[in-house]
């Protein structure tokens, strides 16, 4: 209680969430503790937010100046009063016919700067909002719907540009990381994430390779190199159009945050087969590995390894499977997978582990610096992969591929040592987790499942401290916030927005 | 690259269908999580304009989305052909569906466990529209060896309970901190992970795999022939 006092008296930094991975390293770790291990027992819901909005809720919500700002489904936000979930102002915009989308209408959040928020729209456009008024500041395309692009991601501030990834892999698109002026709209610098021709491109695939840059990535102000997640080429599960690695698709990319060049580059899934995208929070921390300090970036990949990577300069650390993984023999001391043979999709149907969504897809990851262990959420699933003729047509679903039905898989919450890829604990879970992970100073893990709970872990051990029946599943991951000496806990769970806090003493 | 000179209707029918269908519908159309197609007969309408409608403009209040911006008219034209060439209307089921019905409640005591309209129990899947939603092989294989494969939500559910009791029943919901489920006398039970000794869900039914020795030859027709028939009120 002393330790949370002194946060909230001084540090506006543990009492806000203002960021998609609440630092530019995205450790998606709260500095609070007065929900803790020991009376997190007695943490009850405060208020909901009915959105009313049918569809996905993938929302990291921000909370600062006694505000909580909400992204939804269909170019939906919401301000919302952190205190009591009464709503402030709200924020539409009418989405154009026939917006191709691989996944739903879905939004993962605003970032901030200042007085301004940003946030994506599905059509493929930044808008810039006022905090204060809800008011459009400005609003930049990114790049033309109706050749299949869209965007769900929240942006990253990193200095004074808003950086901000795009989908449309499905749709024969060439993925992009943007950067934009955050005053002015302006576009300052983009990096494509398909290189220009070249070996690693057969003929002019390049053009409709995919690699979108569907997920926030995270910024070391050090090295001043911002660090973004690539989709799968395209077309996904078909790749004899597309001979050779189809470089930068499935990779981390280190990008220089004021020329928007490429340091460098580490592919993890090179011609990707199985639609494993590359897109997981890229985590960056300190490690010590045998007794020399490492500028680590962590990441639970789709293809079923845990990596952790030199973030100076992309050479592998860590390798080591998390998951069941049927397509390669381990990672080579070049960080390329061994493959094994007979593993590509066929007309037939080939059945791979993981399956399509991997072994931790997108959801969001939290690394905690009290145990030093990094969490996120995974499953135990193969599925059958059918490769299948297509020809391309601009702004047209481009797959070329299909899955068998799901197969019932179980997960778990995983805790991993990222010095060496071991699991120190994980928590069983009945179905594939859907929601994402925070962890707190309070000795805390959250996450919310496919049924509706949202679930408190002691952080050391796994074991499950507290649970609530939300009463609609939990995609989106749980945040933290304090306002007036009080610690709260939210989530969106189905449509509803819902926090928690301990009774007042 | 296939063209379109060269590419029947069906056939370039097939590969789209492959692509957006197949996740729901089945790599050979004959159902998943959404209806088999191979069956000649489709729950909203049977007439080339009604499948066009539908692919078209999906079904509201169910999970069949319209496709009408994903897919040219031309496309959707295509995808009926391939639906209309795979599906085809089933061959004469030797059995007799009367008296596979006197089987259904009386010998066979399907009605302990399946509910057809208002009839029988709701333990086990409803089947009033069972002939309109599986095929007939499927519905042998569920018939003969019914752990072949089980609806989503009817696996079955064991608990231990603290002093040493097992219970076993069907599932009505399963999740990481609870479950419920109905015993075979139809009594209902929840209870908290926290509070058993082990919970546990399988993939398999609790309906006997002994209906191929129960029955003749016959007999299974004659039942499968009335399962064939259940066609809901429509």
């Amino acid at each position: 209680m002393k330790l949370f006092l002194v946060f909230a008296g001084t540090l506006a930094f543990a009492q806000d969430w203002t960021s998609y991975g609440k630092n530019d390293l995205g450790w998606r770790y709260s500095e609070l503790d007065q929900i803790n291990t020991q009376t997190v027992a007695r943490l009850a819901p405060q208020w909901m937010y009915q959105t009313n909005t049918p569809g996905k809720n993938e929302t990291t919500p921000l909370v600062f100046d006694g505000m909580m700002y909400v992204t939804g489904p269909s170019n939906n936000a919401w301000a919302l009063d952190a205190v009591t979930g009464r709503p402030i102002w709200s924020y539409k915009k009418a989405l154009p016919a026939n917006v191709n989308l691989c996944c739903g209408q879905v939004n993962r959040g605003f970032a901030r700067r200042g007085t301004a928020l940003y946030k994506v729209n599905l059509e493929g456009t930044l808008v810039a909002l006022d905090a204060k008024s809800g008011a459009v500041r400005w609003e930049s395309t990114l790049e033309d719907y109706k050749k299949g692009y869209s965007a769900t991601s929240a942006p990253l501030v990193v200095k004074n540009l808003v950086v901000t990834g795009m989908a449309g892999a499905e749709y024969g698109t060439r993925g992009f990381i943007d950067a934009y002026d955050a005053d002015t709209g302006k576009r300052a610098w983009r990096v494509y994430t398909v290189a220009e021709g070249g070996p690693s491109w057969s003929a002019d695939s390049w053009k409709r390779g995919g690699g979108s840059t569907w997920i926030t990535g995270t910024y070391d102000p050090s090295l001043n190199l911002i660090y973004w997640g690539t989709g799968n080429p395209g077309p996904d599960m078909d790749g004899q159009g597309r001979l050779g690695d189809n470089l930068y698709t499935c990779s981390l990319i280190a990008i220089d945050a004021d020329t928007g060049k490429i340091k460098w580059h580490f592919q993890f899934t090179p011609h990707d087969l199985h639609d494993w995208d590359a897109i997981g929070d890229p985590v960056l921390t300190d490690l010590v590995m045998e007794g020399r300090p490492v500028k680590a970036v962590i990441q639970a990949n789709r293809n079923g390894f845990f990596y952790a990577l030199d973030r100076t300069n992309g050479k592998v650390l860590v390798a080591k499977a998390y998951t069941r993984v049927t397509w390669a023999d381990g990672i080579g001391p070049d960080g390329r997978p061994v493959p094994i043979a007979g593993q590509d999709p066929t007309e037939e149907g080939n059945r791979t582990c993981p399956g399509m969504a991997g072994g931790h897809n997108w959801q969001a990851t939290a690394y905690s610096p009290m145990t030093g262990l990094y969490y996120f959420t995974s499953s135990e699933r193969c599925m059958l992969f059918y490769k299948t003729k297509q020809e391309f047509k601009e702004g047209k679903w481009y797959q070329a591929s299909t899955v068998g039905r799901d197969e019932p898989g179980n997960g778990r919450i995983d805790a991993i040592d990222p010095k060496t890829g071991k699991l120190a604990w994980y928590f069983e879970t009945v179905t594939s987790p859907t929601g994402g992970v925070l962890a707190t100073a309070g000795g805390l893990v959250f996450s919310g499942d496919a049924e509706g709970y949202l679930i408190a872990l002691d952080a050391k051990t796994g074991k499950p401290l507290w649970r609530f029946q939300t009463g609609g599943t939990v995609i989106a991951p749980p945040i933290s916030y304090a306002l007036n000496g009080r610690q709260y806990i939210a989530v969106a769970a189905g449509q509803t927005m819902i926090t928690f806090s301990l009774p007042k003493p | 690259m296939c063209s379109a000179q060269n590419t029947t209707p069906a056939e370039a029918g097939r590969w789209t269908f492959r692509i957006l269908c197949a996740p729901c519908h089945g790599i050979r159309a004959d159902g998943g999580r959404g209806p088999d197609l191979t069956l000649g007969t489709y729950n909203a309408g049977d007439q080339d304009a009604d499948l066009y409608r539908v692919i078209s403009r999906g079904v509201p209040g169910t999970e069949m989305a319209g496709y009408a911006g994903r897919v040219t008219d031309d496309e959707i034209r295509q995808l009926v052909a391939y639906i209309r060439s795979v599906g085809h209307a089933q061959a004469a089921v030797p059995g007799n569906s009367a008296a596979g019905e006197q089987i259904f409640w009386n010998k066979g005591g399907c009605g302990q466990c399946h509910r057809v309209g208002t009839k029988g129990s709701s333990l086990g899947p409803d089947l009033t529209r069972v002939g309109r939603q599986r095929s007939l092989a499927y519905l042998t294989a569920s018939l003969l060896k019914p752990d072949a494969d089980i609806t989503p939500g009817y696996a079955t559910i064991t608990v231990v309970t603290r002093d040493g009791k097992k219970i076993v029943g069907v599932e009505r919901n399963f999740d990481n901190f609870s479950a419920q489920f109905v015993d075979l006398s139809g009594k209902y039970y929840s209870f908290l992970r926290e509070d058993v000794t082990s919970m546990t869900r399988e993939p398999r039914s609790l309906m006997p795999s002994t209906y191929g020795k129960l029955l003749s030859e016959a007999e299974v027709q004659d039942l499968l022939a009335y399962l064939n028939s259940l066609r809901g009120a429509r």
